[in-house]
């Protein structure tokens, strides 16, 4: 068997299989085709990273809050806190040699890496789970898309900032006009909601589907195409997966 | 707040390296090491001087080292970016370039410019091709309406640097046209 895991016998900490992280299957013997360079696509071999990835460059890029990932970031988590543990039982054995803490640093090196793209992708959502607090608290059907962490914390914000909207000013104001949520003829909302008309540059990770334009023709987009339009053209292509932003 | 203000409106290039640094480059180690298993999949063995295939990050990290050398990208070569600079000033498309070559190119010049034969002249290759490839960007502009515009072959830190201005131009042109039937103003 291929020495494929970190931990040492003599440690105890056999537990190989204790994650099941689809990886790659070892690329160094299969040719690389210069073709891969040119559409890094690659649906069949997309690690768990590089979809974390995929999805915190879509939320970045997206006016709206997409689908948490719960999973998918358990699944990471997971495996950073085994690869944590497996760093320090070696690090505590004074028998490893040199060469082990050199293998010690690139694993940590890349933990770090995925934690940073972690937490970037965890505010960002943040962000718009403030920003948009009171919009998401009157639209049920994003309620799923939230995590039960970021949903408490929308119940809990939406509520500090009208309460404290309500002490600061508008109980000073007549009664007709204390409401946060009335809507007037040419004004803007006073609840902020995304806005879906922003463009975005989607990338076609496969074939999809036609989508209508505004100005009346269809788009079909091929594996590989890049396209600005505005966001809510391609959500539900985005949604679907079939789409990424880039 | 929890996402700084400098980084809402877009990524950053330094965000768009450290995507890039996922991809794999093939190295000549100067060190041994097992096969070792990593969150994005399992490198190694590395075995002198046998080639092996590791992230872009790994490769850098090892180089800075003094513990492997890079062995350069097909398309990160003197030839080759000679003809791709010629089909950008001779055609009026984008040519097929990597999706992110420029990231690539930035990291591994950057960190092993002594595992490249004449770096500096794929240094000035590199920045010819940017700017052909610029002024084309900027071309588009002329194309742009609100509903689509198609962007072949365009990379990823080209999208970036377009995007403020385009996103912003497709919104003012989006108001232009909203509901021109129904919502006609009059003057």
């Amino acid at each position: 068997m291929d020495n494929f895991d970190w931990s040492i016998p003599a440690l105890g900490g056999d537990d190989e299989n204790a994650i099941q992280v689809p990886r790659p299957a070892p690329r160094d013997d299969a040719p690389v085709p210069m073709q891969e360079d040119f559409l890094p696509i690659a649906d069949e071999e997309e690690t768990a990273f590089q979809q974390l990835i995929r999805h915190w460059m879509n939320e970045r890029h997206a006016p709206d809050i997409l689908p948490g990932q719960e999973l998918l970031l358990g699944r990471l988590l997971d495996h950073i806190g085994k690869q944590t543990n497996d760093v320090r039982l070696l690090r505590e054995d004074p028998d490893s040699s040199e060469d082990e803490h050199f293998r010690i640093m690139l694993v940590q090196t890349e933990v770090e890496r995925v934690k940073f793209v972690i937490r970037s992708y965890i505010r960002t959502r943040l962000h718009k789970v403030e920003k948009y607090a009171r919009h998401i608290m009157k639209t049920p059907e994003l309620h799923q898309r939230l995590s039960k962490g970021e949903m408490e914390h929308v119940h809990r914000y939406a509520l500090i900032v009208e309460s404290h909207f309500s002490n600061a000013v508008l109980r000073g104001l007549p009664e007709e006009q204390q409401s946060l949520d009335e809507n007037m003829a040419f004004m803007p909302p006073m609840v902020p909601a995304p806005d879906k008309t922003i463009a975005v540059f989607a990338f076609a990770r496969t074939a999809c589907p036609p989508v209508h334009l505004p100005d009346g023709t269809t788009l079909e987009m091929t594996k590989g195409q890049i396209v600005l339009t505005p966001y809510h053209i391609v959500e539900h292509l985005l949604l679907r997966e079939d789409v990424k932003l880039v | 707040m929890a996402l700084p203000v400098s980084l809402r409106t877009s990524v950053i290039p330094q965000e768009l390296e450290l995507v890039a640094c996922e991809q794999l480059v093939e190295i000549v180690p100067l060190v041994a090491m097992e096969r070792t298993a990593f969150i994005s999949g399992a490198y190694g063995p590395l075995r002198p001087p046998s080639k092996c295939k590791v992230p872009i990050w790994m490769a850098a990290n090892l180089k800075m080292k003094k513990k492997c050398h890079i062995v350069p990208p097909e398309w990160l070569n003197v030839e080759y970016l000679q003809d791709r600079l010629t089909r950008e000033t001779t055609e009026p498309q984008f040519s097929e370039m990597p999706f992110r070559f420029a990231e690539i190119a930035k990291v591994l010049l950057d960190v092993a410019s002594d595992d490249f034969q004449n770096s500096d002249r794929l240094r000035s290759l590199l920045k010819d091709i940017r700017e052909a490839r610029q002024a084309k960007s900027r071309e588009g502009l002329s194309k742009l309406d609100h509903s689509d515009l198609n962007l072949p072959n365009l990379c990823a830190i080209e999208i970036n640097e377009i995007r403020p201005f385009f996103v912003r131009a497709m919104g003012v042109l989006t108001q232009l046209t909203k509901d021109p039937a129904g919502q006609q103003m009059t003057y």
